[in-house]
């Protein structure tokens, strides 16, 4: 199932530039855009928060949003026995 | 007492147990005469290795090292920091499979003291017996706090914690200097050592310069206010058991 990107605020400290990902009915991550507080970091995608599958105890950076779809979709694929949704 | 100008390789151990123990002159006599052979690493290199049997004993006398371990999906844990004075494998003297490995942070230079004269030590000097057991208890009380820190605290105070941890630390031995002291860490080793990631050391990093709390030049870090820090890291120092109170 493809995701949905959908814009939003967020108060992580960084610019506020983020992105809700669902996966059907399923908000499944937050992604936030990293500002100049991160050096050289700035302007890629960090994985503020994940669920389920996607809870990982070193969130990753990535250089764009295409880049964290194809990281975010290959783990979601580990969705075990429908443990996380229908 | 021997000078610790010609002694120099080992003055940061006697200053580090006696900010820890009691030791009489006859004690520090015995510990400056132990043979050691002093080698160096380049930064990032490991000293010893889980798994290893050393058959001696590693005191750091220059440059910052730590203890960690290697965990799935080429994840790290730095379990803690290591500064001059400190002999971070001690414990091999008793138990001699490493279960953790010991890196050099820094290009960092250690003396290696054989297991056999440190046993002779121990046995002929009780008071090095007590400081070093002593210090292996210190040992065991640190990592009481770092998991408690890594269990309950926010992400602002473990890295104020940290700090205000390295800080007084060196303090005890010497080595920080006008309210600053060196930190030779990345964020990503912060950050393996904290359970955080690099992105929340950064946030955090730079509230703490926000809020006038520290300063960094470089990887040198000064404290701008001491008391307010300690507060935001919710530090205590008593659980460092140093002999001198801790007053900054």
């Amino acid at each position: 199932m493809k995701l949905n990107f959908q814009p939003t605020l967020v108060a992580s400290g960084e610019d506020g530039d983020g992105r809700l990902v669902y996966r059907g009915d399923y908000l499944v991550a937050v992604l936030v855009r990293l500002s100049d507080v991160q050096g050289g970091l700035a302007g890629r995608w960090f994985l503020e928060k994940g669920f389920g599958p996607l809870d990982t105890p070193k969130p990753p950076v990535f250089a764009d949003l295409a880049e964290a779809e194809a990281w975010l979709t290959a783990r979601l694929a580990d969705n075990v026995l429908g443990r996380y949704w229908p | 007492m021997a000078s610790p100008d010609t002694l120099p390789e080992l003055r940061f151990l006697i200053a580090k147990l006696r900010s820890i123990a009691e030791l009489p002159n006859s004690s520090e006599q015995a510990l400056l005469a132990l043979p050691f052979r002093v080698r160096s690493f380049a930064e990032n290199t490991d000293i010893v290795r889980q798994g290893d049997r050393p058959g001696e004993c590693a005191l750091l006398l220059d440059g910052f090292a730590c203890r960690y371990k290697v965990l799935g999906e080429g994840q790290r844990q730095i379990m803690s920091f290591h500064i001059p004075g400190d002999i971070p494998d001690l414990q091999s003297l008793h138990l001699p499979v490493m279960d953790h490995s010991l890196m050099a942070l820094t290009p960092t230079k250690l003396a290696f003291i054989p297991h056999l004269a440190l046993n002779d030590l121990t046995r002929t000097y009780p008071e090095i017996t007590v400081a070093f057991w002593r210090d292996t208890l210190i040992d065991a009380s640190v990592f009481r706090e770092w998991l408690a820190g890594v269990g309950r605290r926010t992400a602002h105070q473990r890295i104020a914690h940290l700090i205000c941890e390295v800080y007084v630390r060196m303090r005890s031995v010497g080595l920080a200097e006008k309210g600053g002291f060196p930190l030779p860490v990345t964020q990503a080793e912060l950050g393996d050592s904290l359970g955080l990631s690099t992105v929340h050391v950064n946030r955090v990093l730079q509230d703490l310069r926000r809020d006038g709390l520290i300063s960094s030049k470089g990887r040198f870090v000064v404290i701008q206010d001491w008391e307010q820090l300690k507060a935001a890291g919710d530090f205590e120092a008593g659980y460092l058991h140093l002999r001198m109170a801790e007053a900054a």
